[in-house]
């Protein structure tokens, strides 16, 4: 929508809601002390001075909104003022921005909060400082993981309606909270489950905590995608159109700046609310009217928001520190005709090393000889063919930008980068074409990264590879290939045939072995349960087909031997089960939820209009509940950060794990009673009543026959 | 659901429009958009003859409870008497518009229908008088009573226990009450749908009824207060509903209209009939095998079979099992019928 | 006279003697004709017995031909089990008779069997992720106070 000004930005269905709120504790009125001391002459000058000295912060005030005491015995002014705030977040940007600023050569701004001064008007006249509180309240803003039931949630988006699910036994399954929001294109948790951002006209909004509160909020207008970083301490918004800041726009941290105008990607701070720095998505040097599809998330993150970075295909990555956004080392990494790359994830390990080594800093005795210090940063990246130079891969250390490993590719048409989630595997599927260029093969070179020297191992295949997934944590990955000729030419009504097929590490020879493969089918999506193991193959995005099959791929094994990295003494690949198949009719979307114990799909009104409406099945494919709602749009479940458990605790809590069953089937056997005790009381009710007006019909027409 | 025996799916050329069994529930009576009239042995599927001589889509039949006379209404403006065991017409009655519904009264006295509202003439209801002697072609021209609805048109309707009223669905989805004798609306319940009503079928003794609408709802009302006593809400358009008698059940039939080209492969023979507990108001079962959408559903009046005709032209004749009479999927919950 | 009476004689014997072999060719005639209806009845009756025979032979032929078949299915569909792992091939030796039906029992009997114990196994599965989910989530509990205030 051009020409939106920054004035028709309009948060007022939420202001509203608080605003009274707000007015009536005072938390949005500020005492302004150091200012000159006037006659009334110079009211309207010194007024609009103070408002014009505010608004430069970014914090709009106008006159009317001063309020200036005055000493009527002397008929001057008596030094403070008191200003309202729109709300308490200008308020708190005012303190912080104005407290002991210098107004003029004589006189410096002390703020303080009207609540505060309240409060300590008793007290010792040395008090000038109030503690600057952080603006978002103390919620626990995990305080879901602390659910007895150990549930998980869900959100989903129907018509206008957005609600938040508790997921568990069917009587465990309830309403969690119903916000209403209004006026937002979709919502989106963050990666570790502590926000839900919705995406308004005006900007983003998150939300959380146990009330479910506004956390923060991006003012940026028409925005329609966002990626949060790894460790949620950055968000990335993207609108398609420009950047504007109109004349007279609020201006500050929080706010965009006429550097900012033109640009299309912000990277803000979560915690602050402050907008870091803004990107255009546009190259300069791009071939005008050639529109690319935007990749996105445009920004990739290293996974310890360290580190964000930027690709200009053909030419370079920059990378950009946190928080200050500067390039990284004063330069790009120029690489001649890179065309994709991807960080290196940390896995739990990692995680614990980065700990250890801040422990090891603060205590600053660390004996290095026995702490082993995380390993860097990774990123890789692709350069494709040119005259005198084959494709290339190359893994690369970040900030010592060393180069680790480099492999050399021919016939390359296409390179994709798959990290194992622990980012101990790397894949890159190679396209690779034959000399004549006639027909498309595949190669998969998988880098084993925690090995010395990085070994390089080719899992070479006839067909053409549509998806490559990992599993989490595991050893193991799928692919979807297909010789189908239709491959490449969808068109309506055509299902793709493919062959899934799963590999996995062999300890012994250390390479990537063929465990099986499921021949003819149609699937063409693979979902591994977050704690791996299963593994779901759908059609989706299908009109024909909606297959779904619950696989389990160690079902013969014993559950122990494989989760101590034992090589099994059973044949290879006979661990895998089909364990049950469903049919889910227009399924656009399948997700596990955090816990692999339950899978949704869902068919979004966004893809189509039939049936649309969500399910959520058990890991082996039988059916708990099935809602079919008009105009339904979302399903997302509420991610989990990594659990705080040390690797010890949860190998202590599966050993003794007979203990809790005993708990637990107690606690089940308890609710079931109860649940099928009401429900037995309720249908009783029912056959009660219904019996009873059949009584009542009956005595009706045979007193009427008898008149 | 298990239910069992398909006996057979008679065929029509085109669209069921109604199909009625017969009081002893050995014949079933089916009208379509082909404007013919067949009836059919319910055990076997027999076809045992046809009613010809419509001009036009048959939209509605009944018949009466000796299997004697069978009542028709169709799109050619004609109301037509039959002869349930010669195939002959008896009489044919003309009005200005297509008959859309039309109901004997429980002791065949009398037959109630509502014409079309179209062209300048108001959505009409007319009672004849049915006169029984002799052969049956001796009927009086002129209707005993007849009166214009006053509001939105009415789709649906029957006779009720008390005398000179009858219960009327409409297309507003307003449930109505009506006296005969004058026309008065005696009682309404206006949001008993939130669309049209697509179909109204008695209890057994007529203390109750069930109406099905386009809202996708059923609903079951008390026949003399409008109350609603229980809703089932399913995800499409309904209609038709049926009341299942001996075992606690009613049955749904519907299906979205305009289904995607490209779908209809997954879609083969899936439009289902949904069974609904009467009391606890949820769903029990499905049976599938229409290749449309279910225009119409009726129950074999000793409960041992039902019968449903589809967008598809097939009337699928189902007889339940064993189990499905052992069944006791709630408990042993007495529930009056 | 006497040689009336000798001629009357003569000619009576002669006639008789004409009678006589006129009855005897008579006779031989049916004995001819009765002999050979005998003789076609025979002839007819071992055609009979012969058609039946062969009829016999047919059916019995067509009979083990059938069971022939019978048996081979039955041990194509008892090696299609043994390559299901429903039968052993040991077990296949043991069989009394060869009997399809029989055999799609143990089949059905089978698979039964294999869904039930499918089912268990997938019962403690289930039960397994669960009840450490919930384990784990039980002992993350107390931490999640102390983490928020870090």
């Amino acid at each position: 929508m051009p020409g939106t000004t920054l004035e028709d930005i309009d948060y007022s269905d939420i202001e509203a809601k608080y605003q009274v709120y707000y007015d009536d504790s005072f938390d949005n009125t500020l005492v302004v002390d150091g200012v000159p001391i006037i006659d009334k002459s110079k009211l309207e000058r010194l007024l609009a001075k103070v408002a014009k000295e505010f608004s430069r912060k970014g914090i709009a005030i106008k006159p009317e909104d001063i309020f200036m005491p005055w000493d009527e015995s002397t008929g001057k002014s008596k030094g403070f003022l008191f200003i309202d705030f729109r709300n308490v977040e200008d308020a708190n940007l005012a303190v912080s921005a104005l407290h002991n600023h210098p107004f003029d050569a004589k006189h410096t701004f002390k703020i303080n909060r009207f609540t505060d001064i309240e409060r300590f008007t008793d007290l010792d006249e040395t008090y000038m400082e109030p503690e600057l509180e952080e603006y978002s309240s103390r919620e626990h803003l995990r305080a879901w993981l602390a659910d007895p039931q150990g549930r998980d949630q869900y959100v989903t988006y129907r018509g206008e309606d957005v609600e938040v699910h508790w997921h568990g036994k069917p009587s465990q399954s309830e309403l969690a909270h119903k916000p209403d929001w209004k006026d937002f294109l979709y919502v989106a948790w963050s990666p570790l489950g502590t926000y839900i951002a919705t995406l308004h006209r005006q900007g983003v909004r998150l939300w959380g905590g146990p009330s479910w509160k506004p956390q923060q909020r991006f003012a940026h207008p028409l925005v329609k995608l966002i990626d949060f970083s790894p460790c949620e301490q950055y968000l990335v918004t993207w609108s398609n159109e420009p950047i504007v800041v109109p004349e007279g726009a609020l201006q500050g941290p929080q706010y965009f700046s006429p550097d900012d105008e033109g640009n299309n990607i912000a990277v803000w701070d979560i915690k602050s609310g402050d907008l870091l720095r803004t990107f255009s998505t546009t190259n300069d040097n791009e071939t005008p009217g050639i529109k690319k599809q935007m990749q996105w998330p445009a920004l990739k993150w290293s996974p310890d928001d360290k580190f964000v970075a930027r690709i200009t295909p053909g030419q370079m990555i920059s990378v950009h520190e946190l928080p200050s956004m500067y390039l990284q080392g004063k330069k790009s990494l120029k690489i001649d005709g890179v065309v994709d790359f991807e960080w290196c994830p940390h896995g739990d390990k990692d995680k614990e090393d980065a700990e250890k080594d801040v422990k090891t800093a603060i205590n600053g005795s660390g004996s290095k000889a026995t702490t082993k210090k995380a390993r860097e940063n990774m990123l890789v990246y692709w350069t494709p063919e040119v005259i005198n130079q084959p494709a290339r891969v190359t893994l690369l250390s970040f900030p010592s930008r060393a180069i680790l490993r480099q492999k050399n590719l021919f016939n390359v048409t296409e390179c994709k980068l798959y990290w194992q989630n622990q980012g101990d595997f790397l894949c890159v599927k190679v396209d690779r074409h034959t000399k004549t260029k006639k027909s498309i093969f595949c190669n998969l070179e998988i880098f084993r990264v925690r090995e010395k020297d990085y070994p390089v191992e080719v899992v070479e295949l006839k067909d053409t590879v549509t998806d490559f997934s990992w599993e989490p944590k595991g050893e193991r990955f799928a692919i979807v290939s297909s010789s189908d000729p239709n491959l490449g030419n969808p068109g309506p009504g055509i299902t793709i045939k493919t062959d899934v097929s799963f590999y996995q590490l062999e300890h012994g020879k250390n390479d990537f072995k063929l465990l099986r493969t499921l021949p003819s089918r149609t699937s063409n999506a693979i979902r591994w349960s977050p704690r791996g193991r299963h593994v779901v193959l759908a059609t989706v995005g299908s009109s024909s087909k909606s297959e779904l099959e619950f696989w389990d791929l160690d079902f013969n094994l014993e559950d122990a031997g494989r989760r101590e990295g034992q090589t099994s003494k059973e044949e290879w690949g006979s661990g895998i089960q089909l364990l049950g198949t469903a049919d889910h009719y227009g399924v656009t979307d399948v997700e596990w939820d955090p816990s692999g114990r339950y899978l949704a799909t869902s068919a979004s009104a966004w893809t189509h209009t039939l049936e649309n409406g969500f399910a959520i099945w058990d890991f082996r494919g039988q059916e708990l509940t099935k809602q079919i709602q008009d105009r339904f749009k979302q399903f997302i479940w509420r991610p989990r950060p990594v659990t705080l458990l040390t690797k010890e605790q949860q190998r202590q809590i599966r050993k003794n794990l007979r203990e809790y069953s005993r708990t637990f089937d107690e606690d089940d056997a308890a609710e079931e009673s109860n649940v099928s005790a009401e429900l037995i009381a309720l249908r009783k009710r029912l056959v009660d009543e219904w019996n009873a007006w059949r009584a009542l019909c009956k005595k009706e027409s045979t007193d009427g026959r008898g008149q | 659901m298990s239910t069992n025996r398909v006996t057979a799916t008679p065929r029509h050329e085109r669209s069921l429009t109604q199909i009625k069994f017969n009081a002893e529930g050995d014949l079933l009576f089916s009208c379509s958009k082909d404007h013919i009239i067949n009836v059919w042995y319910s055990h076997n599927g027999e076809r045992l003859g046809t009613y010809e001589g419509n001009n036009g889509t048959v939209w509605t039949v009944d018949v009466d409870s000796e299997s004697r006379f069978m009542v028709s209404g169709a799109a050619d403006n004609t109301l037509r008497l039959w002869a349930v065991a010669t195939g002959k017409c008896l009489y044919t009655w003309e009005f200005p518009t297509a008959v859309k519904r039309v109901a004997f009264k429980d002791d065949d006295s009398q037959i109630v229908c509502i014409t079309e509202q179209r062209m300048g003439h108001q959505c009409a209801i007319r009672v004849f008088n049915i006169n029984r002697d002799g052969d049956g072609t001796n009927q009086s021209k002129e209707p005993l009573h007849m009166f214009n609805p006053i509001g939105s048109k009415a789709t649906v309707c029957a006779f009720t226990l008390t005398p000179n009223i009858i219960i009327t669905g409409h297309e507003s989805g307003k449930v109505a009450l009506f006296n005969i004798k004058n026309g008065d609306e005696v009682d309404n319940n206006e949001r008993a749908h939130g669309d049209v009503v697509t179909d109204l079928q008695m209890s057994k003794d007529s203390t109750y009824c069930i109406t099905s609408s386009k809202d996708k709802s059923a609903r079951i009302h008390d026949t003399k207060t409008l109350m609603v006593l229980k809703t089932f809400t399913t995800e499409t358009p309904l209609n038709s509903a049926a009341i299942a008698p001996i075992k606690p059940y009613v049955l749904l039939g519907g299906g979205q209209e305009a289904m995607n080209v490209t779908t209809t492969s997954l879609r083969q023979g899936k439009f289902e009939t949904r069974f609904w507990h009467k009391v606890f108001e949820e769903e029990v079962g499905r049976v599938k095998g229409h290749f449309g959408p279910i225009n119409t559903i009726a129950v074999h009046p000793a409960g041992t079979a039902y019968a449903s005709g589809g967008e598809d032209g097939f009337v699928r004749v189902h007889h339940f099992d064993e189990s499905y009479f052992r069944a006791k999927p709630y408990g042993d919950l007495e529930i009056a019928d | 006279s006497e040689r009336k009476a000798l001629q009357l004689r003569r000619a009576l014997v002669a006639r008789r003697r004409e009678l006589l072999s006129e009855l005897s060719v008579r006779k031989e005639k049916e004995e001819t004709s009765r002999r050979a209806e005998i003789n076609r009845r025979e002839k007819e009756e071992e055609g009979r017995r012969m058609r039946e025979e062969i009829k016999r032979k047919e059916q019995e032929r067509t009979k083990k031909e059938i069971e022939s078949i019978r048996i081979d299915e039955a041990k194509k569909y008892a090696q299609s089990l043994v390559d299901k792992g429903i039968l052993k091939p040991n077990d296949v030796d043991k069989l009394e008779t060869y009997d399809t039906e029989g055999l799609i029992v143990i089949q059905v009997a089978q698979l039964e069997k294999e869904k039930k114990e499918l089912n268990e196994r997938l019962r403690i599965v289930a039960k397994r992720v669960d009840h450490i989910e919930r384990a784990y989530r039980k002992e993350e509990r107390p931490l999640l106070d102390k983490d928020y205030e870090e």
